[in-house]
């Protein structure tokens, strides 16, 4: 999971942690940006079947190493995520 | 040497030891004469900590973030750590080094072998005796002073309130979303500050909850456990130690964390409820995460700087969180959590016990396919000689492509191919399915059916058996060879 490698243009990055990134097999990838905040999860959805409701709506989901709200429903002010910017799916992890 | 040079060597030592009690008679003297001169001078009454406690934790009292202050609030100050494992090992550890006056341990569990690569509290001789006791026997060599408190028992909802008013600050030490949520709920409803920490497999997360923490319903408090996760983790995607494995460091080092933070909150005074408007305080919450194969290692995020505006535990909404509703057993943590079933996806007549496929199939000599999915990982640990690997995930994560078979279909027909080698006779072979527990196993010939029987209007498929071993590898060490490694 490297993030020195940065997006292609016209990209942001995404981030899997923990059982994000066991589902997908993946640590990072990119995906076209801009893309509203709204359409994210219907869009990994339709990329990893069962996702969503395995992971993501269990998971924090930061943009910039900060916090955000995930809308059920697009609205006309929500967040856009933006070319060079860095997601993470952060599910809780509770073992230790 | 001669019996006269005996007696004169004898009688020089006596000479030399009555010189050295002389030496001894003189220096007690002087030590007494001392310290009475400095009692007079200097009542013992001036210094808040003893010698010992000066030397102890006089390298960490010259930290300039700790101090004489700092110090006098860890002794002062009684924590309470959830979980004797891991994660509670190290920061027990630390947290008696550091002085803290009362700490209080909580778990209900026995050391077990295989606790020891991470607990470092636990030692080979202590596998069966109770982690807390285990825990403070150590502790207790390593810093007699401070009071330990053991509660033997996990924490429920009827016990939590009386075992955890008792502290000031709380370690969430523990392995299961469901005592996740129990431990925030109390320490919302106590105002009790919350160090959580998790960790699995490389990696780790860190949050310091309900700090400040106010009463539910109030300004500037905290966010909670339930504001950074208000919804569990479907209960079949929590992932144990015990099955995902742990590397011992990486839980050390979020265990580290833990004690840090702890001393931090402690030695800068903001263990107390704070009640009064001081808008100042610091109320922006951030959670550390930790994965020890990515670079930067560490990430901190930041949180949402005020609870969640209808959080159950900590909005103090109406209908939300009470002492009541918690203590009397009405709010059920493992209902909200949701309970795993035992996977049941195949009938009797699809399974076949650990014996039988070892004195049917492998005593018989019948030809047939044993597919192993468990991960790799673990097929390297140990496997039957004539088991074919294809682990879970890659089974779970592929998708048939237009109409091409998915990658793993195609790869168990070529090693069918490989074991009819030579024979005239092609009849499909019996698949056996095979795991560690027997669950992925049954998920796995459940598919296979689909796919090889009903998917295909290939006639020859039809009259394949496919099931699995039940119980899988646990089953095989259990009933068949009890030399198969335990892992």
């Amino acid at each position: 999971m490297s993030s020195s490698t940065k997006a292609p243009a016209g990209h942001f990055t995404i981030l899997y942690f923990a059982s994000a990134s066991s589902h997908t097999s993946k640590s990072s990838e990119f995906i076209a940006a801009p893309l509203p905040i709204s359409k994210l999860f219907p869009k990994l959805e339709d990329q990893y079947q069962g996702f969503k409701a395995k992971v993501l709506d269990s998971s924090l989901v930061t943009v910039n190493l900060e916090y955000v709200d995930i809308p059920d429903t697009p609205t006309d002010d929500e967040f856009i995520i933006k070319e060079g910017d860095e997601v993470a799916i952060i599910p809780p992890v509770s073992s230790g | 040497m001669s019996a006269d040079a005996l007696r004169k060597q004898i009688a020089a030592t006596e000479e030399q030891l009555k010189s050295l009690r002389a030496q001894l008679h003189d220096a007690e003297t002087r030590n007494t004469a001392d310290e009475i001169t400095s009692h007079d001078l200097l009542p013992e009454s001036q210094w808040p900590l003893s010698q010992d406690e000066y030397k102890r934790y006089g390298r960490q009292m010259i930290v300039p973030n700790v101090g004489i202050q700092g110090q006098l609030r860890l002794k002062n100050a009684a924590v309470l750590i959830v979980g004797a494992g891991g994660l509670g090992c190290p920061a027990a550890a630390y947290l008696s080094g550091a002085g803290v006056g009362r700490l209080g341990l909580v778990d209900g569990d026995v050391v077990e072998m295989s606790n020891l690569h991470r607990q470092i509290l636990h030692s080979t001789s202590k596998i069966g005796m109770k982690k807390v006791d285990s825990a403070i026997a150590y502790l207790r060599a390593l810093n007699p002073d401070i009071t330990y408190q053991a509660h033997p028992s996990h924490l429920t909802p009827q016990t939590a309130e009386e075992i955890v008013s008792q502290y000031d600050l709380v370690l969430d030490c523990t392995d299961h979303p469901t005592s996740r949520y129990l431990i925030s709920d109390i320490c919302v409803l106590l105002q009790k500050p919350l160090v959580s920490a998790s960790a699995l497999r490389t990696d780790g997360q860190l949050l310091i909850l309900n700090s400040p923490s106010r009463l539910p319903g109030t300004e500037g408090g905290g966010p909670c456990y339930r504001c950074v996760f208000p919804k569990p983790p479907p209960a079949d995607s929590v992932v144990s130690c015990g099955d995902g494995g742990i590397l011992g460091p990486v839980v050390g080092v979020m265990g580290v964390l833990q004690a840090l933070e702890a001393v931090n909150l402690i030695t800068a005074g903001k263990l107390e409820p704070i009640l009064t408007q001081d808008g100042k305080q610091d109320t922006s919450a951030s959670m550390l995460l930790f994965s020890s194969t990515s670079s930067p290692p560490f990430r901190s995020i930041k949180l949402r700087s005020s609870r969640r505006p209808k959080c159950y535990a900590c909005s103090g909404e109406p209908g939300t969180l009470s002492l009541d509703s918690l203590t009397s057993g009405s709010l059920d943590y493992v209902m909200f959590c949701g309970i795993t079933h035992p996977v049941a996806l195949l009938g009797p007549e699809e399974r076949i016990s650990a014996e039988v496929y070892r004195d049917v199939v492998l005593g018989e000599k019948r030809k047939h396919l044993l597919l192993d999915v468990r991960e790799k990982i673990q097929f390297d640990i140990a496997a039957l000689p004539n088991a074919v690997n294809i682990p879970f995930s890659k089974i779970q994560s592929s998708k048939p492509v237009g109409d091409a078979k998915a990658e793993w279909i195609s790869l168990l027909e070529d090693e069918e191919q490989k074991i009819r080698e030579g024979s005239e006779d092609m009849a499909p072979l019996p698949i056996y399915v095979v795991c560690r527990l027997g669950n992925d196993s049954q998920v796995v010939a459940r598919k296979l059916k689909e796919v090889c029987l009903e998917g295909t209007g290939n006639e020859t498929q039809k009259d394949r058996w496919i099931g699995d071993v039940k119980g899988g590898y646990r089953a095989w060490r259990e009933k068949v060879d009890n030399q198969w490694p335990e892992y």
